[in-house]
């Protein structure tokens, strides 16, 4: 396998976060700009947090990698919703 | 008034231990029944599924489960289910479960549910072996979760899945990927068969509400999306319920 063009590279790094059993993760929104990866969405705790950080320059270790992606709460619900 | 608190997309990891459970300590004071909208772990190992079954062992109220596409991605879905099973956790797929609650019967019938897209724009089971297998996946799991729907015998009807069965729940996520979020084939069931609340989870950037063409309450509660443990919806029986313990699993 050939290394990615510049072009193909978000994807690339993409597929790298869905496929390595320690992120799994479909929904990161990934960008390349020069050389800086901007990583974004949602994730569930900050040790995944750090995990895609770390998985990201494994694999671009020349890349600055920006992880902007987001630690959901999982806080009680404060209220109910009626739907009947 | 039954209180039914559910949530989607988990996606317990070996290294997700303790997530959930400081909000699980008191949720028999606020629901009657847990349901679980599939993703429940990151790739489908068993070991993944142990971390959440450890905290889902032991709760006071019934929980109900459908698996998702991440629960299967080991191919060791049964695995899944029988560690889930074990906790005591009712796993459906094409199958209904029926749970008393303080004198009113409620049935959920449940289904991973897969993708095709919506109406206008659904693929169909034409064409390449793959693509016939790929939409017809879709019209087995909904005609089974019409089946289940319509077999139940109950006062309250929650249809459980993982794929949505409408768009407005996914209106947030890119709009070329919706083929692969869910199918209308999933809201024609519930259409046909009658439900109260469909749940489901999978669009991590969709949205929370929508309603079926028939008008039947749609969730989304993929975690991401209700940015909470679970969600707690209510739902009035039309009777006179009774205080009582929570109910077995029939």
């Amino acid at each position: 396998m050939s290394e990615p063009r510049p072009d193909y590279l978000p994807e690339a790094i993409r597929e790298k976060l869905i496929h390595d059993p320690r992120v799994a993760e479909q929904d990161l929104r990934v960008q390349v700009q020069e050389h800086r990866v901007m990583l974004g969405g949602n994730v569930a705790s900050p040790q995944l947090k750090q995990r895609i950080t770390e998985v990201a320059k494994e694999l671009l270790p020349d890349y600055e990698v920006v992880n902007e992606t987001t630690v959901v709460s999982a806080s009680e619900p404060d209220s109910e919703e009626p739907v009947s | 008034m039954i209180r039914i608190a559910a949530v989607g997309d988990l996606h317990y990891g070996a290294g997700s231990k303790e997530i959930l459970r400081p909000s699980l300590q008191h949720l028999q004071d606020r629901a009657d029944v847990l349901l679980l909208a599939g993703d429940l772990t990151r790739c489908g190992g068993p070991e993944e599924v142990n971390v959440l079954a450890d905290e889902l062992r032991g709760l006071p109220i019934p929980v109900v489960a459908v698996l998702g596409n991440h629960d299967y991605n080991s191919d060791r879905q049964d695995e899944v289910r029988r560690v889930l099973e074990d906790a005591r956790v009712r796993v459906l797929e094409g199958e209904a479960a029926a749970i008393d609650i303080d004198g009113v019967r409620i049935g959920i019938a449940g289904t991973k549910g897969f993708g095709g897209g919506f109406r206008g724009a659904h693929g169909s089971d034409f064409g390449e072996p793959e693509m016939k297998a790929f939409v017809g996946h879709t019209k087995v799991l909904s005609d089974r979760l019409e089946r289940a729907l319509t077999g139940l015998d109950a006062d309250l009807r929650i249809a459980l899945l993982h794929y949505s069965p409408i768009e407005a729940t996914l209106e947030g996520e890119r709009l070329e990927i919706y083929p692969f979020l869910g199918s209308y084939l999933l809201a024609e069931a519930v259409d046909n068969a009658g439900a109260d609340l469909v749940l489901h989870g999978h669009a991590h950037h969709g949205a929370e509400k929508g309603r079926t063409p028939a008008g039947i309450p749609v969730r989304n509660v993929a975690q991401p999306v209700i940015r909470h443990a679970y969600n707690i919806y209510t739902l009035d029986a039309g009777r006179q319920v009774l205080p009582a313990a929570a109910g077995g699993i029939s």
